[in-house]
């Protein structure tokens, strides 16, 4: 049990780190590195605790990977995933990995037809339209993560919004926003989503034709060619239909943390000050319960993926020549297993973000809660007086 | 000295009991209070847990809604304040709470613990940090201690923060629910002390609650004995321990614990005997709610209540030995 805490590289970068970040926030705040001292204290030691968990590095790096691609991987993505090489060399149609292909590609560019010759590789394999796997995965990167990104972005404060009324106020609005949540609930989420997605399309559709600043936007997020603009509509109707599932959990945890939280004394301060209900909520309850709604959320980035796979792989969502994970596992399926590459590369891409992000979300919740990181504070404090000692002496 | 900075009348509040479809039956906190504090003074309110006392306490400062009955503070009805003046009246009226541990926000910063009602009041400060570490100063803390959230404080300088942001709003009133229960001794008679002080240098008006009788002797220059949601005797502090009146005044102070044990057990011997655990406020004994343990019981004690009678100068007890019926 008398481990002794030494700082490893890891730590020291840790330090680094958090120092850095404070002293950047100083130069737009005034003071604050000063001011916080204690909270910046607390990162490291977060950041300690993370250092000694290996399955919340593996997480961490799956997540960092994950982020890189979902941003760069579009640019860095060989081919285009609207260029379809079967067009030019039919054996290019569903060609094994490891695979080289001479295309003789003409193309029209500004009104006129180019043509030249060019070899493609296929390191993962093509799929049916003879497109790279790669670059298809590069691709439904982007995807993934603007999709989970935007569906936890607006879905869950909605339910942290809602809970938190709920919650603080009690009686007939918290009865009335409970049994609303409580409908959402009573279906299971996959159902739900289908139905939704099932039936929004047309109308999302029709919306975002007639906004074109919206639809480039959307475009660019998605990083899609303008071809793609009327199959958007399935797009944005998976990620509605994900919004309306999920809030609902978000609104159960918040209203649980809320009404522990709310009795403490603390919040009875701020009403005898004066504070109005909805700064009590914001400034002091929600700095309180959002740890394990973090945490909750961290987990629930991979859930979203798989959702969106899920209801992609039943033909909701994206359709091609989109290039989505699901979707890829979808059209591959028909051919498994003789062309085993496009269900065994997509489905393993998935199931590594779903693992990472539940690798942090699990070690996050760990090290967000004082009573695990207590023992290594203990250390670090020992090492702390050690050091301290050293100097003096 | 002698102008009631607040008055209380006829303070009721229950807690109604929900049952499956309806309210079936109400919880009676306080039932019927009735008192005065004058400017500068402490009153000290006595009682064991349950009677009610802590409920006075947040009804009077509208913590939680009165269910009947007047509330007046500096001459204005407490319970119709709306918008600026209820703004007013916070700034004016304060409450320190028992628990140091779950009074201040664990995720704000000393600092921002003390300058939040200054900003939301809007009172005018040269230089926060400067307002904040002369607040610190006059609590007993430092310089160091500005920027460091609650966790890292001992309970007794818990209190001594709470107690820095009552004083940053300069009320004339505070409300202090048992602010010493949570502590050890020798902390609690810090505490106290710089609680007298303060109040002789701002001229504070303190509604002390407590259970603890030798802390309230100590403290108040009035005080009011609750039973079961009522006073049953109201009175200046040294005559009330001089000379209790009311039965359950008697027999709380023959309850305080002695420090020499051959004087305790002479004591024990004269010691006056009531049976039994108060009974419950949901439905409370009808007269006088002490009767049923109560050792000089008469037949009219429970027929009627007693009414509050001044049996000597400023000393009032609700008990028909006292009253004519």
């Amino acid at each position: 049990m008398q481990e002794e805490y030494k700082k490893g590289i890891l730590d020291r970068l840790a330090d680094k780190f958090v120092d850095a970040l404070g002293s950047f926030i100083s130069l737009f705040k005034k003071d604050w590195k000063r001011r916080n001292r204690s909270k910046m204290e607390e990162w490291k030691l977060m950041l300690y605790a993370l250092n000694r968990s290996p399955p919340g590095l593996i997480g961490l790096a799956l997540v960092l990977v994950f982020v890189f691609l979902g941003i760069f991987g579009p640019m860095l993505s060989p081919w285009n995933y609207r260029f379809f090489p079967s067009l030019y060399n039919p054996d290019t149609y569903l060609a094994p990995p490891g695979s080289e292909f001479t295309l003789n590609v003409t193309e029209l560019r500004n009104g006129q037809f180019v043509n030249y010759v060019t070899t493609i590789k296929f390191p993962l394999g093509a799929d049916h339209y003879g497109r790279d796997l790669v670059s298809l995965i590069l691709y439904g990167a982007r995807v993934s993560f603007v999709i989970s990104i935007v569906v936890i972005v607006l879905g869950v404060p909605l339910g942290i919004i809602l809970g938190l009324i709920a919650g603080y106020y009690g009686g007939k609005i918290d009865e009335l926003i409970m049994r609303i949540t409580d409908m959402f609930l009573a279906f299971p989420a996959l159902i739900l989503a289908i139905a939704f997605s099932a039936v929004l399309p047309s109308r999302l559709q029709e919306f975002i034709s007639s906004h074109e600043i919206l639809k480039q936007l959307t475009l660019w997020l998605f990083a899609l060619k303008p071809q793609d603009a009327g199959n958007l509509g399935k797009l944005l109707a998976v990620i509605f239909a994900m919004i309306i599932v999920w809030w609902p959990a978000y609104a159960r945890i918040t209203r649980g943390s809320t009404l522990t939280e709310k009795e403490n004394l603390y919040v009875e301060a701020a009403r005898a000050i004066g504070l109005s209900s909805w700064s009590i909520m914001f400034k002091h309850i929600l700095p309180n319960i959002i740890g394990p709604i973090l945490v909750y959320v961290t987990l629930d980035f991979g859930g979203v993926i798989l959702m969106e796979a899920g209801l992609s792989f039943l033909g909701l969502g994206a359709t091609p020549p989109i290039a989505d994970w699901g979707r890829i596992v979808y059209d591959g399926s028909q051919y498994f297993p003789e062309k085993w590459w496009l269900v065994t590369f997509s489905g393993f891409m998935i199931m590594l973000v779903a693992l990472g992000w539940n690798l942090l979300g699990d070690t996050l919740r760990d090290i967000l809660d004082p009573k695990t990181r207590r023992s290594i504070e203990f250390k670090v404090k020992k090492a702390k007086q050690m050091e301290e000692g050293e100097e003096n002496a | 000295m002698s102008e009631p900075i607040l008055k209380v009348e006829n303070l009721k509040k229950y807690f109604p009991i929900r049952g499956l479809l309806r309210t079936v039956g109400y919880v009676k906190a306080v039932d019927g209070v009735s008192f005065e504090i004058n400017k500068g003074e402490t009153f000290g309110l006595v009682g064991e847990s349950g009677c009610g006392k802590t409920t006075t306490g947040r009804t009077i400062l509208r913590l939680i809604e009165p269910t009947d009955g007047n509330i007046t503070f500096e001459g204005k009805d407490v319970t119709r304040l709306k918008g600026e003046e209820m703004k007013w009246f916070r700034r004016k009226a304060q409450i320190m709470f028992q628990d140091p541990y779950s009074s201040l926000n664990p995720r704000q910063t000393v600092f921002e613990i003390i300058m939040e009602p200054v900003r939301f009041h809007g009172i005018e400060v040269d230089d926060p940090e400067e307002f904040v570490i002369k607040l610190l100063e006059s609590v007993g803390l430092n310089e160091m201690h500005l920027y460091r959230y609650p966790h890292e404080f001992s309970g007794g300088q818990r209190q001594r923060i709470a107690l820095a942001r009552l004083l940053a709003l300069k009320p004339e009133f505070i409300v202090l629910d048992e602010p010493t229960s949570a502590l050890d001794v020798s902390v609690q008679a810090t505490i106290l002390n710089m609680m007298k002080e303060l109040q002789r240098e701002h001229g504070f008006t303190y509604l002390f609650i407590s259970h603890d009788l030798g802390v309230v002797k100590y403290m108040s220059h009035r005080m009011g004995v609750m039973y079961l949601g009522k006073l049953v005797e109201v009175g200046p502090a040294d005559k009330v321990f001089e000379n209790p009146l009311h039965p359950y005044t008697k027999f709380l102070l023959s309850a305080i614990p002695v420090p020499d044990p051959e004087l305790a057990r002479e004591l024990k011997k004269q010691r006056m005997k009531v049976e039994g655990e108060p009974p419950s406020p949901i439905n409370p004994p009808a007269g006088c709610r002490f009767h049923p343990r109560c050792p000089f019981v008469k037949d009219v004690c429970r027929r009627e209540e007693p009414p509050l009678v001044e049996v000597e100068k400023d000393h009032y007890v609700a008990c028909w030995l006292y009253a004519k019926s």
